[in-house]
């Protein structure tokens, strides 16, 4: 092939290119080049009427197969941590928590939020046709906090038990207790939180403030650079103290604690509790005092409960057979 | 020298009933204010109008027109504006109305949409995404207008794009209705 030929087939290929791109960029204009708008006909009139009357006759109350599928799967997931409860199995409550995390949380981001709090204050809540699912979570969260104390926050919330799934496979080498009087001090601090982020809202109306003291917007997975580095400086931090937003942080968990003073079925004690600290030490939450369960820390893990029914552990069952075995001996030693 | 305390009085009602009068007038004269604010941002959505204007009566909306003349001499109505928050006041999102303002030609078709002021928590990353709003453009309030159908979903903020939508939809076919209907009677 000679230089010329290949100069011709250049060319040849370069205005194709040209009239190519050129092609394209007039038919894009001719796309954007919008007609004049045709007003429309009657007959489009007599469309539109009949387009709002639809909308008029399905607004009421209408569940539609989307909110009926969410509101089910919502209800089995409550419905799978209230079993766990009652149970009192550590197996079902990590499934629950699985659950918790993997549908309430990423594939849902339904959580309860310091922002339900501003809304409820405002009294401006979801349309009830675009949030039935929002107020079962709700109706559950308050009513469950009222007759046994923070269940939310112990297996419902996603993030609460994405921390205490986390906990159960860091090596517990890396755990640091806070100390006792630190403890009860920084428990506190999820109310001066709840109270700061209500008079900052009642003040300037922003709710978007809950991005910067709530993490459970991570499960939307949208978020700026400032929301991922709080977020991970507290991931970090919660490998050591477990549950750390839960217990000192968390605002929602400051509300319920609140509410939970009006719980109606609280932890049984045993009369051995006023000497025995097992349980103390064995709780996770750092919510049991001597004999006294602080009911605003306590999410009702079952682990306390689980060691009462013991009879191996708790002290009361070895009392008893211990008695029980002396009033034995002493009637054999009387016949 | 005093007055009698029942001329005082009458003195004193006509005097306030003079106030009463001339504030009373220059409130009926006002013609409906179209704030700043709000002209700029229309001009933005509608930009081949030279002219708007604020109407208050019936549903409270904008008319846009152009400096060319319909055959009557009326200046030509090229399009509509509304704030959601006006139309469709009922509508509540995850938090609180959503105020979109929305325009459209007066084929129906939306031209239009501007979401702004919300306090939706997932806002963010939503409706305040341009993407919301401009998938609406050359939508004609014909067309269903749905999540799910024309209407992108947005994971994770359902109530907030469903609110948002359901109040641009219902605003903009009220409105086009009413003005059709005007349109079809006045001679």
């Amino acid at each position: 092939m000679n230089q010329t030929t290949r100069r011709w087939i250049a060319v040849i290929a370069l205005s194709g290119i040209f009239l190519l791109d050129g092609v394209t960029l007039m038919s894009a204009a001719a796309q954007s080049v919008q007609p004049d708008p045709q007003p429309l006909s009657l007959d489009d009139l007599a469309a539109l009427d009949a387009l709002i009357e639809e909308e008029t006759e399905g607004a009421v109350g209408s569940l539609d197969e989307g909110a009926l599928l969410d509101v089910g799967l919502l209800a089995l997931v409550l419905g799978f941590a209230i079993v766990s409860f009652l149970k009192k199995s550590d197996t079902l409550k990590v499934v629950s928590l699985v659950l918790s995390v993997g549908y309430l949380g990423f594939a849902k981001a339904s959580l309860v939020s310091v922002v339900d709090v501003f809304g409820a204050l405002r009294w401006s809540l979801p349309a009830f046709q675009d949030g039935q699912a929002y107020y079962l979570l709700i109706l559950f969260t308050l009513v469950s906090t009222v007759l046994w104390g923070r269940l939310y926050c112990g297996r419902i919330c996603a993030f609460g038990a994405m921390t205490q799934l986390l906990d159960r496979v860091v090596p517990s080498r890396f755990r640091v207790e806070p100390p006792t009087w630190l403890d009860r001090r920084l428990t506190k601090l999820k109310y001066v939180l709840l109270g700061g982020a209500v008079f900052y809202f009642m003040a300037t109306g922003d709710t978007l403030v809950y991005r910067y003291i709530e993490p459970f917007w991570m499960f939307t997975l949208n978020g700026n650079a400032v929301m991922w580095t709080l977020l991970t400086i507290l991931l970090l931090a919660t490998i050591f103290v477990r549950n750390l937003y839960c217990r000192y942080l968390c605002s929602v968990g400051a509300g319920l604690g609140l509410l939970s003073n009006l719980t109606l079925f609280g932890i049984k004690r045993w009369s051995e509790c006023q000497t025995c600290k097992l349980c103390e030490k064995t709780c996770e939450w750092g919510a049991i005092e001597g004999p006294k369960i602080l009911m605003s820390e306590c999410v009702r893990c079952d682990d306390c409960e689980r060691l009462y029914a013991d009879e191996a552990r708790c002290p009361h069952w070895l009392i008893q057979i211990f008695q029980s075995l002396k009033r034995a001996a002493s009637r054999t030693g009387q016949v | 020298m005093t007055l009698s305390s029942s001329a005082a009085w009458f003195r004193l009602a006509s005097v306030a009933l003079f106030l009463l009068a001339t504030v009373g007038a220059r409130v009926a004269a006002q013609p409906a204010q179209l704030a700043p604010a709000d002209e700029a941002a229309l001009r933005r959505l509608i930009p081949k109008a030279d002219h708007f204007e604020l109407v208050e009566t019936g549903l409270r909306h904008f008319r846009a027109y152009s400096s060319g003349l319909e055959p009557d001499g009326r200046m030509e109505v090229v399009g509509l504006a509304f704030f959601t928050t006006d139309l469709t006041p009922r509508i509540y999102a995850y938090k609180g109305r959503i105020t979109t303002l929305v325009a459209l030609d007066i084929g129906g078709t939306l031209v239009g949409v501007q979401v702004v002021h919300h306090y939706e928590p997932f806002g963010y990353f939503s409706i305040d995404r341009p993407e919301f709003s401009e998938q609406f453009l050359g939508k004609s309030i014909l067309d269903p207008l749905e999540v799910g159908e024309d209407v992108d979903a947005v994971s994770r903020a359902t109530i907030t794009v469903e609110a948002a939508t359901r109040a641009i939809r219902q605003g903009a076919r009220q409105l086009v209705r009413e003005f059709l209907a005007k349109r079809t009677t006045e001679p």
